[in-house]
């Protein structure tokens, strides 16, 4: 039993009740849910019934052989693992680019930010029209560079490329900002030293500016897992999660699950299967990454 | 000359790009002025030959546009209303009050900032049913009152107050709500306007969750309005349809564009710190 001296004690009561709204509202809509969502992966639970029955380990043995889950597994997977080093990497590369005091920095940083101000629902509608097969501007612009034209969301092979190459249009002016403001508290005579000592650009970026704003960069990727949830609203906007289920993806065909099949128990299941994935990904960022990082005068 | 000639480098890379990532917005603008045939027609070339701006009175009477907005303002007013409230009270408990598990407890606040909605909507749905919140604007407010993510900010901005501040104002007799009102809130005030512009865009454009919990007219925001005249229109009339997106993204951009010092900041140096 650990002993606590008197002040500690003495605060409780005011703690208690500052904490108290907060606390009411997560465990409502934060914890109860995540709770719930493993009690009803192990029952047979109907949207709008009122019944429960007691599955046991069914639901997981459906998950595992069910083959649309696994590609769905592996689509949120593939989303993730490529906008994310996309977009951060051409992050990388704009901010660095913006760090020097450029005329029309203004200018830069609100065109490659906006997108972040939209709404998904917004972007992904209007990326439907520049990916249109017959009228669509990327296809006219393909076409007058000899390019062939694609079918794009259409297209099994490139529905997936076409939404993370809108992804990486959305996020890229986020991260890049971030970036930015970790760039501006680089010491500037680092950068003079190495230029006289005959160091290139590539190397400068790749040993001094990243090692120094790992911390950041770092921070970034967090950011970016956390946004890659988003993808949902880009698959029901643009694709449906087809064609033939080449876009789907956890959070959608959790969706499909409950609200088109209204079978919560199994919906519940894919849940957990995702929050498993964001907690793995996280774990190993912070195992790999997260030692790695350089963190500046600490 | 070798600065100047870096930087013009510098445009040159950049400009291209900067059209590039701004191609998408102009290309809603110039649609939402077209004729219908000359969106369909690929000889028509990219500009309009006579602008139609009867596209947006057309665009915004097919739905009650003025009621989404009235939705949204309502629902991401009080979202932040209340989230200020609960972030201020407990970031001030994390920083400054000494009690027992208060590591555990903070944990348990960063567990929302792993799981949002998108990660946990189909059990949040069930609750929202039992209840009794379906279809209405607090089903949309409800889930985000409390926040992990402002909790985290706001606790790192109390903690660079000196503490003698607060010592002081506690020795003339204030108490935690009134020092807190009096010494710590007005010297955080960036943190929460950037935490307030980082919320209000963040549910100002939600649109899954409304999208589940809403079924008619009058409780939809602008995101879901735009979303159901996309699925009613379908692709046949993308001019009616940029109008009306034009209309939607707007009032985000236009703040963005006045207060564009105040927004850049927020969002830079949201993480950092």
């Amino acid at each position: 039993m650990p002993r606590f001296k008197h002040e500690d004690l003495r605060d409780i009561p005011a703690a208690a009740l500052m904490l108290l709204p907060s606390l009411v509202f997560l465990a409502l809509f934060t914890y109860w849910p995540i709770l719930r969502s493993v009690w009803f992966s192990f029952h047979d639970v109907m949207l709008g019934s009122p019944e429960i029955f007691f599955l046991g380990l069914e639901n997981y043995t459906r998950l595992l052989a069910d083959g649309l889950f696994w590609k769905s597994f592996g689509n949120t997977a593939l989303y993730t693992l490529l906008t994310i080093p996309l977009s951060i990497i051409c992050a990388l590369l704009l901010a660095v680019a913006l760090d020097t005091r450029l005329r029309g920095m203004a200018f830069y940083r609100s065109a490659f930010f906006y997108p972040v101000m939209i709404p998904s629902v917004a972007a992904g509608m209007v990326w439907v029209f520049l990916y249109a097969p017959g009228y669509g501007p990327i296809n006219g612009l393909m076409a007058a560079l000899g390019l062939p034209r694609l079918e794009w969301l259409y297209d099994r092979s490139w529905a997936m490329p076409a939404i993370i190459l809108m992804s990486i249009w959305k996020y890229a002016g986020y991260f890049m900002l971030i970036l930015l403001a970790a760039l501006q508290l680089v010491p500037r005579d680092l950068y003079e030293a190495a230029r006289l000592d005959g160091v290139s650009a590539t190397r400068q970026l790749l040993h001094i500016t990243i090692p120094l704003i790992s911390p950041t960069l770092y921070f970034v990727i967090i950011i970016g897992v956390l946004h890659s949830y988003q993808i949902f609203d880009y698959v029901y906007v643009m694709t449906q999660g087809g064609p033939a289920d080449a876009t789907n993806v956890l959070t959608f065909y959790i969706y499909q699950n409950a609200f088109q099949f209204q079978d919560i128990g199994y919906a519940s299941a894919v849940a957990n299967a995702l929050l498993l994935f964001i907690i793995a990904l996280i774990a190993i960022l912070a195992a790999t990454l997260g030692r790695r990082v350089h963190y500046l005068g600490s | 000359m070798r600065h100047t000639l870096s930087k013009y480098w510098h445009h040159l890379v950049l400009l291209p790009l900067a059209l590039l990532w701004l191609s998408p917005m102009l290309w809603i603008g110039v649609t939402s002025l077209k004729t219908k045939s000359e969106v369909f027609d690929s000889a028509a070339g990219w500009l309009p030959s006579v602008a139609q701006w009867s596209n947006y009175p057309a665009a915004l009477s097919v739905a009650p546009f003025g009621r989404y907005l009235i939705n949204s303002v309502l629902v991401t007013g009080s979202i932040i209303a209340a989230q200020l409230i609960t972030i201020t009270l407990a970031a001030y408990a994390f920083a400054r009050l000494r009690f027992p598990g208060k590591n555990l407890l903070f944990g348990l606040f960063l567990v929302q900032i792993m799981f949002p909605i998108y990660a946990i909507f189909l059990t949040n749905f069930v609750t929202i049913r039992e209840l009794g919140l379906m279809n209405s604007l607090w089903a949309l407010i409800v889930p985000f009152v409390a926040s992990g993510y402002g909790t985290f900010m706001l606790r790192q901005a109390f903690r660079q107050v000196p503490a003698e501040l607060a010592d002081a104002a506690r020795l003339d007799g204030c108490g935690h709500l009134s020092t807190l009102w009096h010494v710590y809130l007005p010297l955080v005030k960036p943190t929460l306007v950037a935490f307030a512009i980082i919320s209000v865009v963040t549910h100002w454009n939600d649109y899954m969750w409304p999208l589940l919990v809403t079924n008619s007219e009058e409780v939809r925001t602008l995101p879901i309005g735009l979303g159901l005249l996309a699925k009613a229109d379908s692709g046949a009339d993308w001019t009616r349809l940029m109008a009306a997106t034009i209309v939607v993204v707007s009032p985000l951009l236009l703040f963005f564009v006045i207060f564009q010092r105040r927004f850049v900041d927020s969002f830079m140096h949201a993480g950092i710190k």
